[in-house]
C-alpha cells in the first residue's frame, strides 16, 4: 500500500511538471533567432531612451555647449566662435538680470508664504469633517484643474479697471474709484497681481497636499493628548504642526520650483510690465532669448537658472530628508 | 487616587449596544481587569471612563466627583491606549514629561525631571530617555506609553490592552512589572484584556463583559470556581472547560433541571482501564504536562494528564466526574456558590 502510493505521487508531480512546462513560453530569445534576452531587453526600453536623449539630455549639453560661444539663432549663417566664459561674466555682472533675478525671489516668496498659510489653513478646517466637506474639497480644488492660460486670460477680464469684477468689488468695498485699481497697469500693483492670480489657482494643491499630512495623523495621538490635559493650541503645535511638517515642507518644495520658473502667468497678465516691475527670471530670459536674439547668452542664462534651481532643491531635500527621519 | 463609580453606564453605536447598563465599584488601590472577547465592550467602557465618548445614560463619578459632561482633560484620568500612542517627533524623556507640561499642573521643572527619572528606571527605560520615540522596539514603545501614564498620579489609570501588541516573553515580563508597580504605587486601575492569563494574574477582581453587560465580577479566584454561567466558565481555564450532556459520565449527582455539566481537568478522575467507559484519542505532549483527548461514546473531552502517565491512543480509559459545575437549560449555573 505504501509504494503505490508512492508511485502515486511520483506520477502526479511527473504530470504537473509537464503540464507547468508547456504552460510556461519559451523564452523570447529562443524564438526571435539570433538575440539574447538582454538583448531584447534594451531593444524595449531603446526608444524610450533615445526620445529621452533627442528631447532632455541633448538639449541640455547643446545649450551648455552654445552657452560658450557667440552664437545668434537670427543669423544662422554667421561664424560661431567660442568666446569662453565672457556671457557668464556678462550676466552676473548685468544689474538688469540681477533685478529680474531679485523679482522672482519676491514673487517665490509671496506665493509661497501665502499658499502655505491659506492651504494648510484649509486643510485644517476641511479636515473638521463637517458636513458636506467632500462638496467643499471638489469646489476648493477646481482652480488647480484649469488651463494657466485660461486662468491668465479671464484673470485679465477680472483685473480690467474699467469692466472688471475685480476693480469693482474692490472699489464697492473699500470706496476707491475703480480707474484707481490699475492691477495690471500699475507699478505698485502689478506684482501683487500675479501673486494674486497664482495663490488663487495653486493654494488648492497645497491644501491638497497638507489634507493627506493631516489625515496621516492618527487619532489615538490627540485622545492621549486630550487625556493628558494638552489644550488645542499645544496640540496643534505639538502634534499637528510637526507631524504635518514633512506633507508642507513638500508641498513649498513643489511650488517653490515651479514658481522659479513661472513663465505662462505673468507673460499673460503682464508680459513683464509695467516697465520690468514684473519681469521675472524667465521673462528676461525669454526677452534675450526670442527678442534680442542673443542665444549664447540666455543659454548661459538657462544655465545659471539651473544649476541655482538643482542647488537650491538639494539643499531643500536635505532638510525635508531630516525632518521625516526624526 | 479614589474610587470610580459606575451606574447604569450605556452607549450604543447606531443599532449596537456596545455597553448595556453596566455597574461597576471600583475602589480606591484596586486592580481591576475588565475580561472578555473582541466586541464586548471593553474598550468603550473604558473610553466613556476616560471621557473620549458619552454615555447615553448612567452616572460616572470618580472620587466623589460626578463626571457628567466633563471633558478627558478635566477627569484626572491616565489612558494607555492599545497602539503606542506616543508622541513620535519627541524624546522618550519628553514623552514621559509631556503630561507634566500642561499649564494646569504649574509644575516646575526640577520636579518634572525628577518624576520622569523615576518612571523611566521603575519601566525600565532611564538608558533610552535621549532617543526619538520612533526609533524603540515595540515592547520599548509600550514602556513609554504606560510610563507616560505613571508620571501622573490621577484618580485612575485606564489601560487598553497595553500588552497585546507585544511578544509572549515581553509580556510576561511586563505582566509582572505592572503588577509590582500598581503596588508600589497604590495605583487604582482599570485594565481591559482578552486574555484570561492577565487576568488571573494581575486583578484583585476580574469582571466578565459578555455583550456590553457585565457578567459576573469578583476574584480570580471566585470567577474561575464559581462561574455564574456558561458564558464566564468558558473565559477562563486551560484546556477549556468540557461541556458534557447530563449522565454522560458517572460520579455526579445532577440537580434536578441540570441541562449541561462543566468539567474542567480538576472535576475529572481518570483511571487507566482497558473496557472503561471511554477511550483516549490523541494525547498532545506539552512537556510538563499532556492534553488528553478523550472520547466518551460520541463525545469529546480535554484534560490534563501527567506525561509520565502510561497510556497511547486507542487505550481504554475510566473517566468519572468529580465535583463538577452544573448549568440549567438557560447557561446559568444550578449549583449555588462554593465561596462566600
Amino acid at each position: 500500500m505504501n509504494s503505490s502510493h508512492q508511485t502515486f505521487a511520483e506520477k502526479a508531480s511527473r504530470l504537473a511538471t509537464e503540464a507547468a512546462v508547456r504552460a510556461t513560453p519559451e523564452p523570447l530569445a529562443k524564438r526571435v533567432r539570433g538575440f539574447s534576452d538582454r538583448a531584447i531587453a534594451w531593444l524595449f526600453i531603446a526608444p524610450t531612451i533615445a526620445l529621452l536623449l533627442a528631447i532632455n539630455i541633448f538639449p541640455l549639453f547643446w545649450a551648455i555647449y552654445l552657452s560658450f560661444t557667440n552664437y545668434r539663432a537670427n543669423r544662422p549663417n554667421a561664424e560661431v566662435r567660442n568666446i569662453g566664459l565672457s556671457n557668464y561674466s556678462r550676466i552676473l555682472n548685468d544689474p538688469d538680470i540681477w533685478a529680474s533675478m531679485q523679482t522672482t525671489a519676491h514673487f517665490v516668496f509671496w506665493t509661497i508664504l501665502l499658499q502655505t498659510v491659506i492651504g494648510f489653513g484649509l486643510a485644517y478646517l476641511i479636515d473638521r469633517k463637517f458636513r458636506g466637506h467632500a462638496f467643499w474639497t471638489t469646489l476648493i480644488l477646481i482652480p488647480m484643474m484649469l488651463s494657466p492660460a485660461v486662468v491668465g486670460n479671464f484673470w485679465r477680464f477680472l483685473y480690467e479697471p474699467q469692466i472688471g469684477l475685480f476693480a469693482y468689488a474692490v472699489s464697492f468695498l473699500t470706496g476707491i474709484p475703480t480707474s484707481d485699481i490699475q492691477m495690471l497697469g500699475s507699478v505698485q500693483l502689478a506684482p501683487w497681481a500675479i501673486v494674486i492670480v497664482d495663490t488663487w489657482m495653486w493654494t488648492p494643491y497645497v491644501m491638497l497636499i497638507c489634507l493627506a499630512g493631516l489625515r496621516s495623523i492618527p487619532d489615538y495621538i490627540y485622545e492621549a493628548a486630550e487625556v493628558d490635559r494638552a489644550s488645542p493650541w499645544r496640540q496643534f503645535w505639538s502634534i499637528t504642526v510637526p507631524m504635518a511638517l514633512p506633507f508642507i515642507m513638500l508641498a513649498v518644495l513643489f511650488r517653490g520650483i515651479e514658481n522659479f520658473k513661472m513663465f505662462d502667468m505673468v507673460n499673460l497678465l503682464t508680459g513683464g510690465g509695467p516697465g520690468s516691475t514684473t519681469e521675472v527670471a524667465s521673462i528676461a530670459l525669454k526677452r534675450d532669448a526670442f527678442e534680442a536674439w542673443a542665444t549664447g547668452r540666455s543659454s548661459a542664462f538657462a544655465i545659471v537658472l539651473f544649476v541655482a534651481v538643482f542647488g537650491l532643491a538639494n539643499i531643500y531635500v536635505k532638510a525635508l530628508n531630516r525632518v521625516k527621519q526624526r | 487616587m479614589a474610587d470610580v463609580i459606575l451606574k447604569g453606564i450605556t452607549k450604543s453605536f447606531g443599532d449596537k449596544r456596545a455597553v448595556d447598563a453596566v455597574d461597576l465599584h471600583i475602589h480606591d488601590g484596586e486592580f481591576v481587569v475588565l475580561l472578555g472577547p473582541t466586541g464586548a465592550g471593553k474598550t468603550t467602557t473604558l473610553r466613556l471612563i476616560a471621557g473620549l465618548e458619552t454615555p447615553d445614560a448612567g452616572t460616572l463619578h470618580i472620587g466623589g466627583r460626578p463626571m457628567q459632561g466633563l471633558a478627558p482633560a478635566s477627569r484626572d484620568v491616565a489612558f494607555v491606549f492599545q497602539q503606542y500612542s506616543l508622541y513620535p517627533h519627541l524624546t522618550v524623556y519628553e514623552n514621559l514629561a509631556f503630561p507634566l507640561r500642561s499649564p494646569a499642573r504649574r509644575m516646575d521643572a526640577a520636579t518634572i525631571d525628577a518624576r520622569v527619572r523615576q518612571v523611566a528606571k521603575m519601566v525600565r527605560i532611564d538608558h533610552k530617555l535621549e532617543n526619538r520615540s520612533t526609533r524603540l522596539s515595540g515592547g520599548e514603545m509600550q514602556r513609554v506609553a504606560i510610563g507616560r501614564a505613571l508620571v501622573r498620579r490621577p484618580s485612575i489609570y485606564l489601560m487598553d490592552e497595553p500588552l497585546s501588541s507585544l511578544d509572549a516573553k515581553l509580556r510576561a515580563e511586563l505582566r509582572l512589572e505592572l503588577k509590582r508597580i500598581q503596588k508600589e504605587l497604590g495605583a487604582t486601575l482599570l485594565y481591559v484584556t482578552h486574555d484570561q492569563i492577565e487576568a488571573m494574574t494581575m486583578a484583585d477582581r476580574i469582571g466578565i463583559l459578555s455583550e456590553g453587560r457585565l457578567v459576573q465580577i469578583g476574584t480570580p479566584r471566585e470567577i474561575y470556581t464559581d462561574p455564574a454561567n456558561l458564558h464566564v466558565a468558558a473565559r477562563l481555564g486551560q484546556p477549556h472547560i468540557n461541556i458534557l450532556p447530563v449522565g454522560l459520565l458517572p460520579g455526579a449527582e445532577a440537580p434536578a433541571g441540570t441541562a449541561k455539566v462543566g468539567a474542567r481537568t480538576e472535576h475529572i478522575a481518570i483511571a487507566r482501564q482497558d473496557g472503561g467507559n471511554a477511550r483516549v484519542d490523541w494525547i498532545e505532549h506539552l512537556g510538563d504536562q499532556n492534553h488528553l483527548h478523550i472520547k466518551v461514546g460520541e463525545h469529546r473531552l480535554v484534560t490534563l494528564a501527567d506525561p509520565d502517565m502510561p497510556v497511547a491512543p486507542g487505550d481504554g480509559i475510566s473517566v468519572a466526574l468529580r465535583n463538577p459545575l452544573y448549568f440549567g437549560q438557560d447557561g446559568n449555573r444550578l449549583d449555588g456558590r462554593r465561596l462566600a
